[in-house]
């Protein structure tokens, strides 16, 4: 179990997480989602140990990340953003580094090291320098040097960025497998639909904090049935604003001068109504949207912008 | 324990992908090296000429002329052949010999009748330094022959006209010859006046070019593989291996420490390979092969050490680069390891001996040449110990801190 008690860490000035909260069970995957810079990598620096949390506390299969640092680690496989491999070795080459890394001894060291080249798929290509592999090649042996030593809570940062398409559903697979065998698996992604079909439970972040979290089901019900209608043109402010303000099952996610993103009940049915008053405010809509509820949508309405942005 | 063994094996493994790294290492150095002993020649060589002699006179006195070139000195300089006249001057025609001296018919007979007679020297034009030589030393042996001749001139006159005489005469010119001998050694040898001469020996005087150049070169390179070495810490931040080792059971200094073993075995092996090569290719003296080579692992060590805290406190690896190369090249000059101390400037020199590079170079020249304090030594290696284990742990600070972010 991963425990994350009011976090929060500080650089100088900013606040890349401001008191997040929540807890990974075992044999589940934990998502954390949000756009970059939102605070998900920090959360895992700090859970990982590589970071010290200005304040609060982490606790790692009940290990304190700080006070108990060593242990923590020791519990936890960590698969990195950026894929941190030495390209000039083979993978088992790699692999048997960070084995020994985790306190791995011989023979058990080799028999795993054959055990995750073979769910990674990468036996046929094992002796070979890692800088002939592909990028998604590389991406599966990173994720295979965190689960070499069969770690009870992994930590995934994004794991799937610049994939090829199957290598991101063996990838997927492979998070699944970790789950199903009792790993406790904290996530971290800004792909929607990676969150939507992989997590059992998930946290959405922006500007370091939580801004909604729950299981998939819980986070779509917080949308309420409503459609996100999202407007490009000329909008005049404050008038544009002041004109849908008010209407009845509308709310007003983001207004500027280019942009209107609208949280709507029955969308089709206000249509009409809201580019009326829209036109009479002396807006010119060049472009329209309607997106149905979504965790997209869902992020779009709590945080007024894109996850990709 | 175990962990540092772990890195260093992983460090060798990437190094022994990177063969062409290592031999660059190694080649540095002794291509300088050389080049150095190609150019200015081994140390104990000479210009070696040939001086062709057309001996017409065929005596004692044309032997003795001719054997005055291939005695001692001279010799090692001049190889005399014989060769009759037209040979002689064909061959200095096209070059190939430094002079023809010719020694004509009655040369003996002149000398002891104290009449004139011509010796004739050609000197090859394609030449400057031995023809000019040769013929000095003709010259002093011309000069000699006309005092001998001034100062012995009846003698010689009487020995020439007894030819073939009785056994009193030639005993009477025995007796002659002994008497001149006496009263000119008291010229030669004046009894009243005894010099005594002590050379003192000056070690560097019997030294090859590659003794002299050797040690430093090999310094020199030690130096810049440090530098290399050093910023390679900037590959693990990149590619992000460092922060994985961090968050890993693993210490960060036993990581740091199993980089320096690496870097300790590859400095061995070069060590030995340079001193390998420098001993038997370029005839370095080399009296203790394995101390010397463990010295300059040790150094080398140090030095990498050294520039560490250098490279993880650079803003990036270009910029540790460049900081790397403006300490390296002027601590590599005053430290004695671009040129050996005994060429530089004795201000150069005073300040050079207390860098660690500059202490380290002057304990291994000592070891080649045979003249090492060992208590001295054992001083030295303690504060570039002291100093290497210093660098070490702000390194290792470094790594787990600011460097990791």
């Amino acid at each position: 179990m991963i425990e994350v008690d009011q976090l929060r860490k500080s650089f100088g000035d900013l606040t890349a997480v401001d008191g997040v909260s929540f807890t990974a069970r075992k044999g589940e995957i934990f998502g954390l989602l949000g756009p970059n810079g939102a605070g998900k990598t920090t959360t895992i620096g700090c859970i990982s140990g590589l970071l010290t949390p200005t304040a609060g506390h982490v606790r790692v299969m009940g290990h304190d990340a700080v006070s108990d640092g060593p242990a923590a680690r020791e519990c936890l496989g960590v698969a990195p953003q950026e894929v941190a491999l030495y390209e000039d070795i083979s993978a088992i080459e790699n692999l048997s580094f960070w084995g020994g890394t985790q306190r791995m001894r011989n023979p058990r060291l080799k028999q795993r090291i054959q055990e995750v080249l073979e769910i990674t798929g990468l036996q046929d290509r094992a002796r070979e320098p890692v800088k002939r592999f592909s990028g998604g090649m590389k991406r599966r042996l990173n994720l295979a040097c965190a689960i070499i030593h069969t770690p009870q809570g992994l930590l995934l940062d994004e794991p799937t960025v610049g994939v090829d398409p199957q290598s991101r559903v063996r990838l997927l697979e492979l998070v699944r497998s970790q789950a199903q065998s009792g790993a406790c698996v904290l996530y971290t992604t800004h792909y929607m639909e990676e969150a939507e079909t992989l997590c059992d439970r998930l946290a959405i972040m922006d500007h370091g904090r939580i801004i909604a979290a729950g299981t998939l089901a819980e986070l779509r019900s917080m949308l309420a049935e409503r459609d996100l209608l999202r407007l490009s043109g000329v909008f005049p402010q404050p008038a544009a604003r002041a004109a849908i303000e008010h209407a009845d099952g509308i709310e007003i996610v983001q207004a500027d001068e280019a942009l209107l993103i609208l949280s709507v009940v029955e969308a089709s049915r206000h249509l009409p109504a809201i580019f009326a008053a829209l036109a009479n405010a002396g807006a010119d809509v060049r472009g329209t949207t309607l997106t149905q509820p979504s965790l997209e949508s869902l992020f779009i309405k709590l945080t007024g912008k894109e996850l990709r942005e | 324990m175990r962990f540092v063994w772990i890195a260093a094996l992983k460090d060798l493994r990437i190094l022994r992908r990177e063969p062409f790294s290592v031999a660059t290492w190694v080649g540095i150095p002794l291509c300088i090296g050389m080049l150095i002993q190609l150019i200015f020649g081994g140390g104990g060589a000479h210009p070696q000429g040939v001086l062709l002699v057309a001996d017409q006179d065929r005596t004692i006195a044309s032997r003795f002329l001719t054997n005055a070139f291939g005695s001692e000195e001279l010799g090692r300089m001049i190889k005399v052949e014989t060769v009759d006249a037209k040979t002689g001057r064909e061959r200095i025609d096209r070059g190939d010999g430094s002079a023809l001296l010719v020694i004509p018919s009655g040369l003996q007979d002149a000398f002891l009748k104290n009449q004139p007679c011509r010796l004739e020297l050609f000197k090859n034009a394609g030449q400057q330094i031995l023809p000019n030589i040769i013929e000095q030393s003709l010259r002093v042996m011309v000069d000699g022959a006309f005092y001998l001749q001034r100062v012995a001139s009846n003698e010689l006159r009487s020995l020439n006209a007894t030819g073939s005489g009785t056994d009193a005469e030639v005993a009477r010119n025995a007796v002659e010859m002994r008497h001149l001998s006496r009263d000119l050694s008291g010229y030669f040898s004046p009894p009243l006046i005894a010099v005594e001469t002590i050379a003192e020996q000056e070690p560097g005087n019997r030294l090859t070019v590659g003794d002299r150049f050797f040690p430093n070169l090999i310094f020199l390179s030690l130096l810049l593989m440090a530098n290399g070495l050093s910023t390679e810490i900037w590959k693990e931040r990149l590619f992000g291996t460092l922060r994985r080792v961090a968050v890993s059971p693993a210490p960060v200094a036993a990581f740091l420490a199993g980089r320096v073993l690496m870097v300790a075995l590859a400095y061995s092996m070069v060590a030995v390979v340079s001193l390998v090569v420098a001993k038997y290719l370029a005839s370095v003296a080399v009296p203790n092969m394995l101390i010397a080579a463990a010295w300059a692992a040790v150094s080398g060590t140090v030095f990498y050490l050294l520039l560490l805290p250098m490279a993880v406190t650079s803003p990036g690896q270009r910029f540790a680069d460049v900081r790397g190369n403006l300490l390296v090249f002027p601590l590599a000059m005053l430290g004695g390891c671009f040129f050996p101390f005994d060429v530089l400037p004795d201000w150069m020199v005073r300040i050079g001996r207390w860098t660690p590079n500059g202490m380290a170079v002057i304990q291994f020249q000592n070891l080649l040449r045979g003249t090492a304090d060992w208590r001295h030594g054992a001083a030295v290696l303690a504060a570039l110990l002291l100093l290497g284990m210093l660098a070490f742990w702000l390194s290792v600070r470094r790594l787990k801190g600011e460097f990791l972010r």
